[in-house]
């Protein structure tokens, strides 16, 4: 569904150091320098897929979004997206795909969202019958049955993200690019649009290529994660693969009922975190079984957890060039 | 062509109901509309308070000039003025995104994305005026100097438009154009005057540079059946060439969008 080859994205950016002189000097000479926002990034997306697609902020995440929806012409390299390239805007190609930008919206702010759903359905030429069809199936899965009639203005936040994928889900596009699409939600309101971008991929196969700064999203929705850094691909492959890859040790976590001296602990393993009652072992895949049957043996466990290591730190490690 | 009209329809729609939603806007712009035309008159009523004629337009000839300016300018605060705030505003906000996301034609849908149909009140204040000049020149239009001066009115809209469009499109390499409006509002305004009245360096930049005359000059000739026939199939090539200038620069100037990041 997607095929991405060598691509890249430069741009011509300005930079002066602070002051008046320095400013004075712009106007007559400007030097540039050339940001490699892209950097010759290659990969493949399969149809139906839910892929992370995931960076720092920078990293050009947001960048290559924008090249496959169209919106922006690479300085080099190829990509298809449905059989199309993008940048030459064909119709058909934007009438099968979406782009849902969490912190830009389409939504006509001074009248209610169905205003928004009915001029989408002129824009997009959808028979009437087709688009009905469709605007029930998102009113329920996301249930806007009285939200939708009132003015976007008045919307909370959360309400709004709903009201927007409902408007860039009209046309029922086979390819969805979401861009940070929980951005600045509640918890209860960003697991709600996980569950329905998950359902709504189940239901119609559509690809879904995500960013997001919430591993929670990407915990919930990918399988793959794709992740770039200063516009370079870092990695691409299985979430799960990656964590094992990057911190292979498993955390396990006790709460003591009594206090144990440190030196005492620390011959169970390396400590990750320790408090009075409660200490988090790091322990290496391979030595799991025996160590939790020490700590059970030696310990007062009170209450013991076994769990991965934090995807934030999966992260870091990567974007600092641990490993992976 | 049908889609074109379609896709009008439906940003028409949204116009209307964004409209409704604030109604006050409505009798304030009306009110606005009535003092506008109170100033636009006033300049003539002074000059030719103290002469018949000027740079031989007798003043009923003068009125049809206004009504043609006013016209326009009910088309230019109802429809170009809002689009162009609305454009720059776009681009700086990297929102334009979703208007390139859409699958029509980027420049029909940018030119139409705010108007404001109250504003449009200036139209038929226009409409008022030209009555008004027509009686005191006891002159009734053949069909034919009707026709014309309607088809000129036209080629002057697509000229406008086209002038905006161009203005625009510099908005993609430069960003902030606070001033565009005020600039363009100000060059607009030399077309109160018949463009005889220009003279020397003026009246080259408004017949060949901003083509003033062909604003409103030539479609209050074509009413009065002093335009030559040679004269408005010029105005009308002017015309069509500004606005097939402005479409390729636009396409252009798509090219080089960036987007604001996220």
């Amino acid at each position: 569904m997607i095929q991405v080859e060598d691509l890249q994205k430069l741009y011509l950016v300005h930079r002066r150091p602070p002051g008046v002189w320095p400013a004075l000097k712009s106007v007559l000479r400007r030097p540039r320098e050339t940001v490699r926002a892209v950097d010759g990034i290659s990969f493949s997306i399969a149809p139906g897929e839910r892929v992370g697609f995931l960076g720092p902020n920078g990293a050009g995440k947001t960048t290559t979004l924008k090249m496959l929806s169209g919106l922006l012409h690479p300085t080099a390299g190829e990509a298809r997206v449905a059989g199309f390239i993008p940048w030459r805007r064909e119709a058909d190609f934007l009438g099968r795909i979406t782009l849902v930008m969490g912190q830009k919206q389409q939504l006509l702010w001074d009248l209610p969202a169905e205003e928004t759903f009915e001029l989408n359905r002129a824009l997009y030429g959808i028979p009437r019958a087709e688009h009905r069809a469709a605007l029930a199936e998102l009113v329920d899965l996301l249930d806007l049955g009285k939200l939708k009639s009132v003015p976007v203005r008045q919307l909370s936040l959360g309400e709004r993200m709903k009201c927007e994928l409902c408007a860039a889900l009209l046309h029922r596009p086979a390819v969805l690019f979401l861009d940070e699409p929980t951005i600045g939600l509640d918890v209860s309101m960003q697991a709600a649009l996980r569950a329905f971008i998950r359902a709504y991929n189940e239901r119609s196969g559509a690809t879904v290529v995500l960013t997001s700064h919430y591993m929670d999203d990407v915990l919930a929705l990918c399988r793959r994660v794709i992740v770039i850094d200063h516009g370079k691909l870092r990695y691409d492959g299985g979430l799960a693969e990656l964590a094992r890859a990057s911190r292979p040790e498993k955390l396990v976590a006790v709460r003591l009922s009594r206090r144990v001296a440190p030196a005492d602990l620390s011959r169970y393993g390396a400590i990750a975190e320790g408090r009075e009652d409660r200490v988090v072992f790091q322990v290496a895949q391979e030595a799991l079984r025996d160590r939790v049957a020490q700590i059970l043996a030696g310990l007062p466990v009170a209450d013991m957890t076994i769990e991965d290591p934090p995807l934030e730190d999966v992260f870091r490690d990567l974007f600092a060039g641990k490993k992976g | 062509m049908r889609r074109a009209l379609q896709l009008l329809g439906a940003q028409l729609r949204v116009a209307a109901l964004t409209s409704l939603q604030y109604r006050a806007d409505f009798f304030a712009d009306g009110v606005m509309s009535l003092f506008w035309l109170a100033v636009t008159l006033a300049p003539l009523l002074i000059v030719f308070d103290r002469r018949p004629t000027l740079a031989g337009w007798t003043f009923p000839a003068a009125l049809l000039v206004i009504g043609w300016f006013t016209l326009l300018k009910g088309v230019l605060d109802g429809a170009v003025n809002p689009c162009l705030v609305a454009i720059v505003e776009h681009i700086r906000k990297g929102t334009l995104d979703f208007v390139l996301l859409k699958p029509a034609d980027a420049q029909l849908l940018v030119s139409t994305s705010r108007i404001l149909p109250w504003r449009g009140a200036d139209a038929l204040g226009g409409v008022a005026v030209l009555g008004f000049a027509l009686v005191k020149l006891r002159h009734l239009p053949t069909a034919g100097q009707a026709a014309a001066s309607v088809v000129l009115f036209l080629a002057a809209v697509a000229l406008l438009y086209s002038l905006w469009i161009l203005a625009v499109s510099i908005a993609f390499w430069v960003v902030k154009l606070d001033n565009l409006v005020y600039l363009f509002g100000s060059i607009f305004d030399a077309a109160r005057w018949p463009v005889s009245v220009f003279r020397g360096v003026f009246r080259f930049l408004f017949t060949f540079v901003v083509p003033l005359a062909i604003l409103t000059t030539y479609p209050a000739m074509a009413l009065l059946g002093t335009l030559t026939w040679r004269t408005g199939a010029l105005a009308l090539s002017g015309a069509v060439v500004f606005f097939l200038a402005a479409r390729l620069v636009f396409g252009e100037a798509l090219r080089h969008y960036t987007s604001a990041s996220s």
